[in-house]
């Protein structure tokens, strides 16, 4: 069968987020702006950072997104991210590795609602005619500058966001225990551009991925939409194969 | 009704020389059973890097060791990917004419355009243009073909004037087909007078549709090669038991195994956005499907395991349908063992193909006996 992750979240707890309850309320970001650059990874540079639960894509590639959030409940912030590409059993997701706001409140808030792995940093989104460029700082060093290059437009429906997965520790059947959670926005797109990912500086440490190997690109993109940061509908045992260790919390969108 | 084997060649870690020797040796054996049993047709896929789920990366190689070792089963390669950095279209010409030549004229080629990233970011194809490659080269198959000399000037390969040898033993030139897994193929499939290989594992009322619109355009054709190949084909799963519970049970488990491995696989549409790949080709109905490689769940309607009974309503309903052709996967991962698989395929050539057959039905039974 397919292969494994080997990280035993369980043994990391005390570095995981750690979530007061499940029963996290949606936030409706309108008018997102979302730059995704796709970019493959050689498999053994992800070597311990996949759970256990989880299976690598084939092959195995990264996720870098910075989103330009105009509203939330929080004021408007930026938010950079490096996810992994994985396959939660059939399902490709993309695993959070690490993060940065643009505001405090920002990163207070996905920590303690979502389990992001972030912290508060420098996040700059920025358009030109020829490019989509981002750039984050963390304590004044630059631990990423990158750019969508010579974005074309394309239709909303050719572009597919895949669903996010973060770890955490958070109350469950009476005590905390460490789990893997599903943050699966929905996005209605107004805009669609896609490009050439370009990247100038990546640190993979700053990116809690300290062997991690920037190879090929594939492609990145540009859309605005109105997006959502939804109520927690599933959990995953962080050391089953997820077809074994998922639990829904609640059944849909409906109660949202 | 024509029924047929279709091989991805599916091997489970660790990948030993013997392991994979094993299974090659596996699938040859039981091609040759089914070319005494009756069966019509032996496909096999063009994957690459697709890890457990498929090893078949050099097809034309094991369907020549299929057609030395039969005496009547037709080979499909299934499917050639038409796209330049895969294959280059001359060299697609000549091995195609030389199996042909090899099998006596028991060639069909299938073609395709690859739907996984894993394939195409391998090797450096642009997803933009695969459609355009693909509809390229099918026009010019034939022609290298059947033609003394050919030239050919193309937005994606080009020729001075050549005489490509050698030329297929079939005349005109072998059937054509593609594969069918995106919306629509079946489209382009009935515009060029091709066959429409179904690679997906649809339901009744999706297939339907499909079918009926394949025949329906397929009548004003303008066919790529010398004639029409006006043929369904679809894709299942075969285990045929006595018991029916058994049957089914481990019919699910190869159901399951097959899916939860394809699932794994990098659709093109997951990392690359493009207009090209609209459709997660046949990923979202595995994906339903597969819940995990032992899912109790039922699978897709129509699959053909069970006893016999069983698989004769489920190839009736696909005979009503309009489906010409079944290819039958027969194993996945190693998951059924190999006497089991040489008994199913003997049980449903004594019990199965007799009912559809043409021909008379003691033919098969007694090739089964």
């Amino acid at each position: 069968m397919p292969l494994y992750g080997t990280l035993d979240l369980t043994a990391v707890a005390k570095t995981l987020p750690t979530l007061a309850n499940l029963d996290t309320e949606a936030w409706i970001l309108p008018k997102a702006e979302m730059l995704q650059l796709l970019i493959e990874v050689p498999r053994s540079s992800t070597d311990g950072l996949l759970p256990k639960a989880m299976h690598p894509a084939l092959p195995s590639y990264v996720i870098l997104a910075l989103t330009r959030y105009s509203e939330s409940p929080v004021g408007p912030f930026t938010l950079a991210m490096l996810r992994l590409g994985t396959r939660a059993g059939a399902h490709p997701r993309g695993l959070m590795l690490g993060a940065v706001a643009s505001s405090d409140a920002a990163a207070k808030e996905l920590r303690n609602r979502w389990g992001f792995p972030i912290e508060a940093g420098e996040v700059k989104f920025l358009r030109r005619h020829d490019r989509v460029m981002g750039t984050v700082k963390k304590d004044g060093k630059t631990i990423l500058d990158c750019a969508l290059v010579d974005p074309q437009p394309v239709s909303g429906t050719d572009v597919q966001y895949i669903n996010w997965v973060t770890a955490a520790n958070a109350p469950l059947d009476g005590q905390t225990q460490t789990m893997l959670i599903q943050v699966d926005p929905k996005y209605t797109f107004y805009k669609a551009e896609r490009g050439k990912p370009q990247v100038a500086t990546f640190d993979a440490a700053a990116w809690n991925a300290p062997n991690l190997e920037l190879a090929s690109p594939i492609i990145g993109t540009c859309c605005t939409v109105d997006t959502d940061l939804p109520r927690i509908r599933f959990v995953m045992d962080p050391l089953k194969p997820v077809f074994q260790g998922t639990r829904r919390i609640r059944e849909s969108r409906v109660d949202e | 009704m024509k029924f047929g084997l279709f091989y991805e060649i599916s091997i489970p870690r660790p990948w030993t020389p013997e392991k994979e020797r094993t299974v090659y040796n596996n699938c040859l054996e039981q091609v040759k059973l089914a070319d005494e049993l009756g069966f019509d047709h032996v496909w096999a896929v063009e994957h690459h890097f697709l890890e457990e789920y498929s090893h078949c990366s050099a097809p034309e190689l094991f369907l020549t060791a299929c057609a030395v070792l039969t005496k009547r089963i037709q080979v499909g390669h299934g499917i050639v990917v038409c796209v330049p950095e895969f294959n280059h279209p001359i060299k697609i010409a000549e091995k195609t004419a030389t199996l042909d030549i090899l099998s006596g004229g028991r060639l069909h080629v299938g073609t395709g355009r690859s739907a996984t990233w894993t394939e195409l970011g391998g090797f450096g194809a642009n997803p933009d243009t695969t459609k355009k490659s693909w509809d390229e080269f099918v026009r010019c198959l034939p022609k290298m073909w059947m033609q003394e000399t050919f030239s050919y000037q193309g937005e994606f390969w080009s020729m001075p004037e050549r005489t490509i040898l050698p030329k297929p033993y079939q005349k005109p030139h072998p059937p054509m087909w593609v594969a069918v897994t995106s919306p629509g193929t079946e489209i382009d499939a009935a515009e060029r007078g091709l066959g429409s290989l179904g690679l997906s594992f649809a339901g009744f009322e999706e297939q339907e549709k499909k079918i009926k619109e394949y025949r329906r355009r397929i009548q004003s054709c303008e066919p790529v090669g010398a004639f029409v190949n006006e043929q369904v084909a679809t894709t299942n799963f075969l285990f045929c038991h006595e018991d029916e519970k058994y049957g089914v049970e481990i019919g699910k488990k190869l159901g399951n195994t097959f899916n939860y491995l394809a699932t794994q696989l990098i659709s093109t549409r997951e990392v690359f956005s493009s207009p090209s790949y609209q459709s997660l080709g046949l990923l979202p109905a595995l994906r339903r499907a597969a819940t995990g490689p032992d899912a109790s769940e039922q699978q897709t309607e129509g699959m053909a395991y069970g006893d016999p009974a069983r698989i004769i309503r489920a190839v009736k309903k696909w005979e009503s349908l309009g489906v010409d052709c079944i290819n039958f996967i027969l194993n996945a991962n190693e998951v059924v063992p190999q006497a089991e698989v040489m008994a199913s395929l003997k049980l449903f050539a004594k019990e199965v193909m007799p009912v559809f057959a043409k021909k008379p039905a003691n033919v098969a039974a007694a090739a089964a006996e």
